[in-house]
């Protein structure tokens, strides 16, 4: 199978998925209920898509395109609503965050549908440590050769992403020490990691092609890159953050990916190079057990500071896009995030109130679920 | 001094309390190999170890003094009931009237299709009412017991459970009420027949409210240590029973209510070990080999094809009350089948309704109870099979055999 043709796409459109846990109200450990909440769901017309995901206990949210941080907020908060509704009638509650941080692996359960039967054949445990949530925001491209282009750029800014959403401290009872952990699960794939270095699409194609042929891969969904292209959408998807713990947190940070992109294509106008991916695991590493107080080596300049100083540093260079953007709003909230901490800073603080990770969790839910 | 000093006599005089011990070693045994071997439900070779060798089976083990063993027999189910309630989310029923639909429905259903065949058995009308009422119990023991060790969740389970303390309580109640009408009908003022269930209710209500706030308080103290805490949560579920009793309250309602009402006023949800810890799963285990003990077949022998008929019409009056409602409640039909059969063991509450209405009315003891206790011993053996089958057909237990 060759890889389909890159599709037409408005430039900057957004696009959020948030994959989220269902839990049960006894004891907020992850319960197998998404067939239920499914079937719910379908009987009230909704926005955007609600979809399963690979085991029972997650469900999928993905908004329609989007132009702007309004609007986008306004989706999810309906798609928050319907799910939150529907979990309510079923007893399930719904939560944000990238880990369940006592659920136990070998208790997840495969949903039924032949994709991820295959996978869980495939990938054997690891389709069941699967059980992480995470966001993807789609950026849409003006054309594949400005996708590729957007691709490595923003590849650079991938511990920004990583630190402002990271909301996964606890992995199976236990503080990790990481701010996200649910990257490490992700680590263990083995197309993990991140696209080769190609710059022009049809080289792309090549590459593709080979890894076909190889009997590797059979589309583009095998590839779980931090950042991939998705050309029957015509844009690249930023796979690399948690769920946050709020819808608002979520819309918030894929409006900054959308004018950190606007900076890049209108602004800052530079080629990318092999070499910026030099520092690029390292980055990311520091990223995911530090957070914002990870270090950030730029690849240019080889200049060291935190993640947090060089985020604060983009906020203030794409201020202008972000207006033009009409995403001021959600440059505020990541500013807040920036001095009081990001998701995984509220899960510690919780915790060490609480002294119990149900009640961390049950918390988690009422917070993401809203008073209504 | 002589051999009779220091050796035993022969034949040797065993006291009872021996085979009882011996009783409680074979049944667990034969509990784990029907798990093992039959992925059976270990209870199962409780209650049928207590049956095979009790009194109704091979009498192998004499009679046993019934005040002894009641206390062990209302503590387990105490703790049973206790634990049922505190599992249950009332606010469910806010977010889902359809499921206190279901509820209502299958509790009336089950009343009239019960009365209803009854009648056409030519019993008598107050008669009928009393066995129709406390065949709306789903039997919280079985329930629990099964889902606990299964480790199902799930739609399914959640609404078992719910559904089985809402109708345990439509049963107590009732029962009362249908229980006063047999006394107006044997000559009583007006008065003494609506008073008692009121009574019954208010003093249940304010007893498992003290109950409750007693349980918060001693919880935020002790609920670190795990073992000092289910002591003397075993001590407030005994004082509970037999202060419930004394003030001829009704224990069951009383317990059940006051697990409801810790879960209701607890801002963060709490998980227990199963039965409040181990000495509460030994207490349990030994109520079920003691209801296998207790069992009473001899109502087969001359009503066997009204015990029978008393099994499917409820049976059937559960399954369809459940069906009808499914979809509106947000269950698909297999979930619907599998929890409206999941609703049809009966056990303790049941018995002891039975016993109760036997004691005041001898009459009813020798008739229509031992109709009844067949029905109970016949759906306590195989409750925790189809409740567990139900459950795994659902969907809702551990995919991976531990």
């Amino acid at each position: 199978m060759s890889l389909m043709p890159f599709a037409p796409s408005r430039p900057l459109s957004i696009g959020v998925e948030l994959e989220l846990q269902l839990l049960s109200c006894n004891d907020y450990n992850l319960i197998s209920s998404a067939p239920d909440m499914l079937r719910r769901i379908a009987k009230f017309p909704h926005a955007g898509d609600i979809k399963p995901e690979m085991t029972r206990s997650m469900i999928e949210i993905n908004t329609s395109v989007q132009q702007e941080y309004g609007a986008l907020v306004e989706e999810l908060r309906s798609l928050r609503k319907v799910v939150s509704d529907a979990g309510r009638f079923l007893n399930v509650a719904v939560a944000g965050g990238g880990t369940h941080p006592f659920q136990h692996w070998s208790e997840q359960k495969i949903f039924d549908a032949p994709r991820f039967h295959y996978l869980s054949e495939l990938y054997g445990y690891l389709a069941k440590q699967f059980t992480i949530f995470g966001q993807h925001v789609h950026i849409g491209c003006p054309g594949p050769d400005e996708a590729l282009h957007l691709m490595h750029m923003l590849s650079r800014y991938v511990p920004h992403f990583i630190a402002l959403s990271a909301s996964s401290p606890f992995v199976q009872g236990h503080d990790t020490g990481f701010a996200s952990a649910r990257l490490n699960s992700v680590f263990s794939f083995p197309l993990s990691g991140r696209a080769p270095f190609v710059l022009c699409w049809n080289e792309f194609e090549q590459f593709f092609d080979k890894m076909t042929t190889t009997g590797v891969v059979e589309s583009m969904k095998d590839f779980y890159w931090d950042i991939r292209p998705k050309p029957e959408f015509g844009t690249i998807e930023v796979r690399v953050c948690d769920t946050p713990l709020t819808v608002e947190i979520a819309a918030a940070i894929a409006c900054y990916i959308q004018a950190m992109s606007r900076y890049i294509m209108v602004e800052q106008r530079v080629a990318p190079e092999e070499d910026d991916y030099l520092v690029y695991t390292f980055n990311r590493f520091q990223a995911c057990r530090f957070g914002l107080e990870g270090v950030f080596i730029d690849p240019r300049t080889h200049e060291q500071r935190s993640v947090r100083e060089d985020i604060a540093d983009m906020l203030t260079r794409i201020a202008d896009h972000a207006t033009e953007l009409r995403a001021t709003e959600a440059m505020e909230r990541l500013r807040e995030i920036l001095t009081v901490g990001n998701g995984t800073s509220w899960l510690r603080q919780t915790y060490a109130r609480e002294h119990n990770l149900g009640n961390v969790m049950q918390l988690q839910a009422e917070l993401w679920m809203g008073s209504n | 001094m002589t051999w009779s000093a220091y050796l035993p006599i022969w034949p040797l005089s065993i006291s009872p309390a021996l085979w009882l011990a011996l009783t409680l070693v074979v049944a667990v045994l034969v509990g784990e190999a029907l798990m093992r071997y039959l992925r059976l439900p270990r209870i199962v070779g409780y209650i049928g170890i207590g049956l095979l060798l009790g009194p109704g089976g091979l009498a192998l083990i004499p009679q046993l003094p019934a005040t002894e063993w009641r206390l062990v027999v209302d503590l387990a189910l105490g703790i049973l009931l206790f634990e049922l309630g505190s599992k249950v989310n009332l606010r469910w029923l806010k977010a889902n009237p359809w499921i206190a639909g279901t509820s209502l429905l299958e509790a009336a259903a089950t009343f009239f299709v019960v009365y209803g065949l009854l009648l056409w058995f030519d019993i008598a009308g107050v008669t009928a009412a009393v066995v129709a009422t406390i065949a709306i119990a789903t039997s919280p023991a079985i329930v629990v017991r099964t889902v606990t060790e299964s480790r199902a969740q799930g739609q399914v389970t959640d609404r078992l459970l719910l559904m089985t303390a809402l109708n345990c309580i439509y049963a107590v109640i009732f029962h009362k009420l249908a229980v006063a009408f047999m006394h107006g009908e044997t000559g009583t003022s007006f008065i003494h027949t609506v008073l008692p269930p009121l009574y019954l209710i208010g003093g249940s209500a304010a007893l498992a409210w003290l109950f409750g706030i007693t349980f918060e308080r001693i919880h935020h103290h002790l609920g670190q240590h795990e073992e000092t805490f289910s002591f003397v949560l075993f001590g407030m579920i005994a004082f509970a029973t037999i202060m419930a009793a004394t003030l001829k309250l009704s224990p069951i309602l009383v317990l059940l209510a006051a697990g409801l009402i810790t879960r209701y006023r607890r801002q963060r949800s709490r998980t227990f070990p199963p039965h409040f810890g181990s000495a509460g799963a030994v207490l349990v285990v030994l109520m079920f080999i003691a209801n296998g003990l207790a069992a009473d077949l001899s109502g087969l022998r001359d009503s066997a094809l009204l015990v029978l008929l008393l099994i499917m019409a409820r049976a059937i009056a559960k399954s369809l009350s459940v069906l009808v409602l499914a979809h509106y409640s947000g269950i698909g039909l297999r979930q619907a089948m599998a929890l409206g059969v999941a609703l049809v063991p009966m056990s303790s509450v049941a018995l002891l309704l039975t016993l109760d209405t036997a004691v005041a009315f001898p009459a009813f003891g020798s008739g229509m109870g031992l109709v009844l206790m067949s029905c109970i011993v016949i759906l306590e053996l195989a409750g925790p099979i189809i409740v567990q089958a139900a459950l795994r057909a659902a969907g809702e237990t551990p995919e991976t055999k531990i």
